[in-house]
C-alpha cells in the first residue's frame, strides 16, 4: 500500500503525538473511548492504515468514525453500502442533465461545443469515494465505509483496491491522485465473511459493549440534564438485560433514548417508586415484544438489582 | 518466519522503514508464538506491529496488549486464542479488560489447551476414504474425477438400485460412489426481487430517466429510445443445518457431501449465498472449511473444525445458537433454511418449538429433511420432531438419491 508507506500526514502527526492526545481529542468531541478503540484509531490515523470495526449492532461503530472526524476537524465522508451498490453510486458519475442543458444553451447561442468542454470537473458528480480522495486538506478527510458486509464481494475488492492506491482513473479526465489520502474506517455487522485480502490490510478492532460506568459517562454526554444516579441505574439495568436471552439486546443508542425519556418524565432514579415510569418507557430500550415480556416478567426490582441477593 | 536474535549484530537486517531493531525482534517472536497458538499472522502484520510499537511505546502491559491485538488479530473469532497466547507470554495477573469474547463470538474456537469432551474427529470413515479419480464411473457412467464444471441433474444415469437404497444400507464402496453424485446436486433456491434495478430495453416498470437522457446525447438531445428499469432478481440465500449426532451417523456421510457440493460450487445457482452448519451438542459453521473444491480435504477440514461428531443432539440449543449468532444478523433472513435431522433431541419439545418459531420469523422457507420418515410406520408424534413440524414448509425424507430429488424440489418451490 503506497499510502501506508508514506507515513501519516505531518499535520496529523503533530496534532496526535500519542494515544492519549487522540483520546483527549475524542473526549473533547464528546466521544468516550476505551483504550482499545483509542489505540485502534490512533494507529489507523498514524500508520496510516484502514481500521475495520466490528461489534454487535448499537455499540457505536459508526459513531466512532464521526467522532474521529470531529476530533481531526475534517469532514466525514460516508459511504453506506448495500446489496448491489456499484461504482456509479460509490465513485463518480457524469451529470448528464447538466451536459444536455449545456448543449442546448450552446445551440441557442449559436456556439459550438467540443466534447472536451462537456467532460470537465464541472460536470462530474462526486460520489463519496471520489469526494474523499479529492478532499483538498489541510488534513485528510475521514472516509466511513459503513456496513461493508452488505455490499457484494466484488465491490468490496474494487473499493479496497482504490483505497490502497489512493488514486482513481477517470477516462475522460485522467488520473486523480489524493493529495491527502483519506483516513479509512470500515464497519461490518458480520453478516458474511469479509475477504481475507481486505482483512490483511486492515487494523482490526472488535468493539464490545461498554462497561456500565463508561456507558453512564457516554449517556451523560448525550443527555446533559440527566441525573447521575438515574444514568447509573439505567446503564446497570441495560447491562442486566443483555445478560438475558434477548432477541435484540439494547445498544448505546437505546440506553440514551431510555434515559432521555426517563429524564423527561422527571424520574430521579430507578427504584420501587418509579416502577410505573420504568415500565412505561421500557419500549425505548427493547424493540421486540418477546423481549419486553421477558423483562417485564422479572419486574423493576430485578432491573434495579434490588431483587438480587 | 524465523525468530530473530536480539543481539545487536543480527538486528541490522531487520530494520525496515525505520523500525528499531527491538520492536522488530519482539514482533517476530510474538507473531511466531501466536502462530503456534493458532492465530496466523503474516509478515506484513508482524511488520505493522513493529511499526505500531514505535508509535505506541509499550509503556504498560495494557498498551502492549491493545497495540498487538489491533494489529495482529483479523477476526473476533481469534480473540480467545490471542488472549491465551498473550497471557502465556506476558502474564495475566491483571486482565486488561473485560475481553470481547464474553459476549462476542460463540463461534470462537476453544482455547488451544482446553480438552474437548467429545471425541475430536471421526477418522474411521468420513474423510479417510480417498475417492480415486473416476470412482463413481463404474456405477454412474459419467466418469470424470469430479472436475466436471457444471452441476449434473442426470441422477438417472446411475442404476435404479443405488437410487432407491437408503444411504444407511449402502456398502462403503457404494457410499463413495453416491457421495460423488450427491456432491453435484445443485440445490436451487427460488428467486426474489431485489430493491436494486437494472436497465432493460423492453420490459420494466419505470423509466430510467438518467440513462435515457444520457443516451439522448447521441441523438442530439432528443430522447429517441426510452430506457426502462426493472427489478433485479436474485436467488434466495440457502442455509443448511445438518445434524451430525450419533443417531444420524449413517446419513451424515452422504449429507456432508451434499453440504460440500452446495457450498463449494454454488454451481448452477449463480449468486446464491450458501451457508453450511453442523450441530450435535454444539453448532459449528462449516462454510469456510467446506469451501474448497477438493472433497476429501474439505471433509477433513470440516471434521477438524467441528469437535462433536456423533455426540448427542441439542436441537433447540443449536437452533438458538444459530439464530443468535448468525440468523438474525442476516444470514437466515429471507433464506431457504434446510434442516437435516431426525429430530431426536435431548431438549424439551417446548424449547424446540420456541426456537423454530423464531426461525420462522426470519426465514423464507423451512425445509426439514428427516431420513427416518422413510421407515414404515414412522410418524412424527413425539419429541423435537413433533414440536418442529408445525413450523416447516416441507417435510421430506432425503434418505436415498431418489429422495434427494424431493429435497431439491422442496428447496426450489416458490412456496
Amino acid at each position: 500500500m503506497t499510502a501506508a508507506r508514506q507515513g501519516s500526514d505531518p499535520a496529523v502527526a503533530a496534532a496526535f503525538p500519542d494515544v492519549d492526545a487522540l483520546t483527549a481529542a475524542l473526549d473533547a468531541a464528546d466521544y468516550v473511548v476505551d483504550p482499545g478503540l483509542a489505540t485502534a484509531l490512533f494507529l489507523g490515523v498514524r500508520l496510516p492504515q484502514p481500521v475495520l470495526l466490528e461489534g454487535e449492532p448499537g455499540v457505536g461503530k459508526t459513531e466512532a468514525a464521526k467522532a474521529l472526524a470531529r476530533a481531526l476537524d475534517t469532514p466525514l465522508v460516508r459511504l453506506q453500502c448495500y446489496e448491489g451498490i456499484d461504482a456509479a453510486e460509490a465513485l463518480y458519475e457524469w451529470n448528464y442533465p447538466r451536459q444536455l442543458l449545456a448543449i442546448r444553451m450552446a445551440e441557442t447561442h449559436g456556439e459550438r461545443l467540443a466534447e472536451a468542454d462537456l467532460f470537465t470537473r464541472d460536470y462530474l458528480l462526486r460520489r463519496p469515494l471520489l469526494a474523499a480522495l479529492e478532499h483538498p486538506g489541510p488534513r485528510p478527510a475521514v472516509l466511513l465505509v459503513d456496513e461493508l458486509d452488505r455490499a457484494d464481494d466484488d465491490f468490496e475488492a474494487f473499493t479496497f483496491e482504490l483505497l490502497a492506491e489512493a488514486t482513481v482513473t477517470i477516462p475522460e479526465l485522467g488520473t486523480v491522485t489524493a493529495a491527502h489520502p483519506p483516513i479509512v474506517v470500515l464497519t461490518s455487522n458480520r453478516t458474511r465473511d469479509l475477504h481475507d485480502a481486505l482483512k490483511r490490510r486492515c487494523l482490526y478492532h472488535w468493539i464490545d459493549y461498554p462497561s456500565p460506568d463508561r456507558a453512564a459517562e457516554i449517556v451523560r454526554r448525550r443527555v446533559p440534564d440527566s441525573a447521575l444516579p438515574l444514568t447509573l441505574d439505567a446503564t446497570a439495568a441495560v447491562d442486566r438485560m443483555r445478560g438475558l436471552d434477548l432477541e435484540k439486546p439494547p445498544g448505546i443508542a437505546e440506553t440514551v433514548d431510555w434515559v432521555a425519556a426517563l429524564t423527561l418524565l422527571g424520574v430521579p432514579r430507578l427504584d420501587a417508586t418509579s416502577a410505573d415510569a420504568a415500565g412505561a418507557t421500557l419500549g425505548s430500550v427493547l424493540k421486540n415484544r418477546d423481549d419486553l415480556e421477558l423483562v417485564r416478567a422479572r419486574g423493576v426490582s430485578w432491573l434495579t438489582g434490588a431483587g438480587r441477593v | 518466519m524465523r525468530a530473530v536474535s536480539d543481539q545487536g549484530g543480527r538486528a541490522g537486517p531487520t530494520v525496515r522503514g525505520g523500525v528499531a531493531a527491538e520492536p522488530a525482534a519482539l514482533a517476530t517472536r510474538f507473531v511466531e508464538a501466536l502462530h503456534r497458538g493458532g492465530v496466523p499472522a503474516g509478515t506484513d502484520r508482524a511488520a505493522r506491529f513493529a511499526t505500531a510499537l514505535r508509535l505506541v511505546p509499550p509503556a504498560t502491559r495494557d498498551r502492549l496488549y491493545w497495540t498487538a491485538r489491533v494489529t495482529l488479530v483479523a477476526d473476533a473469532a481469534q480473540l480467545p486464542a490471542f488472549d491465551a497466547v498473550f497471557a502465556g507470554i506476558f502474564g495475566d495477573d491483571t486482565p486488561p479488560v473485560d475481553l470481547a469474547d464474553t459476549r462476542g463470538d460463540p463461534t470462537a474456537p476453544p482455547l488451544p489447551d482446553v480438552p474437548s469432551e467429545t471425541r475430536p474427529t471421526a477418522p474411521d470413515d468420513r474423510p479417510a476414504q480417498p475417492a480415486p479419480p473416476g470412482a463413481g464411473a463404474g456405477t454412474a457412467g459419467t466418469g470424470g474425477p469430479g472436475g466436471e464444471p457444471r452441476a449434473v441433474p442426470a441422477l438417472a444415469s446411475t442404476t435404479e438400485r443405488l437410487r432407491h437404497t437408503a444411504f444407511a444400507d449402502l456398502t462403503a464402496d457404494e457410499v463413495t460412489a453416491v457421495r460423488h453424485l450427491v456432491r453435484r446436486i445443485a440445490l436451487a433456491t427460488p428467486q426474489r426481487r431485489t430493491r436494486r434495478t437494472r436497465a432493460s430495453r423492453k420490459h420494466g416498470e419505470r423509466i430510467d430517466v438518467r440513462r435515457t437522457v444520457g443516451n439522448a446525447r447521441k441523438t442530439g438531445g432528443d430522447p429517441v429510445a426510452l430506457v426502462r428499469r426493472r427489478r433485479r432478481r436474485r436467488p434466495r440465500p440457502l442455509v443448511l443445518l445438518c445434524d451430525v449426532s450419533g443417531s444420524m451417523e449413517p446419513y451424515t456421510r452422504v449429507f456432508l457431501a451434499l453440504l460440500h457440493g452446495c457450498v463449494s460450487g454454488g454451481r448452477g445457482v449463480p449468486g446464491a449465498r450458501t451457508e453450511a452448519f453442523v450441530f450435535s451438542t454444539r453448532l459449528t459453521r462449516l462454510t469456510r472449511p467446506l469451501a474448497g473444491r477438493d472433497p476429501d480435504l474439505a471433509l477433513r477440514r470440516a471434521a477438524e473444525t467441528a469437535p462433536d461428531w456423533a455426540g448427542g443432539t441439542r436441537l433447540a440449543e443449536a437452533l438458538r445458537r444459530f439464530l443468535d449468532s448468525y440468523g438474525r444478523r442476516g444470514i437466515a433472513r429471507g433464506a431457504v433454511v434446510v434442516v437435516l435431522s431426525d429430530g431426536w433431541a435431548r431438549d424439551e419439545p417446548a424449547d424446540v418449538a420456541a426456537q423454530m418459531a423464531r426461525l420462522r420469523w426470519v426465514a423464507h422457507r423451512i425445509v426439514w429433511v428427516n431420513p427416518r420418515k422413510a421407515a414404515a410406520g414412522y410418524a412424527p408424534k413425539v419429541g423435537g420432531m413433533a414440536a418442529a413440524l408445525p413450523f416447516c414448509d416441507a417435510f421430506v425424507s432425503g434418505h436415498s438419491l431418489a429422495a434427494l430429488d424431493e429435497v431439491a424440489a422442496a428447496v426450489a418451490s416458490a412456496g
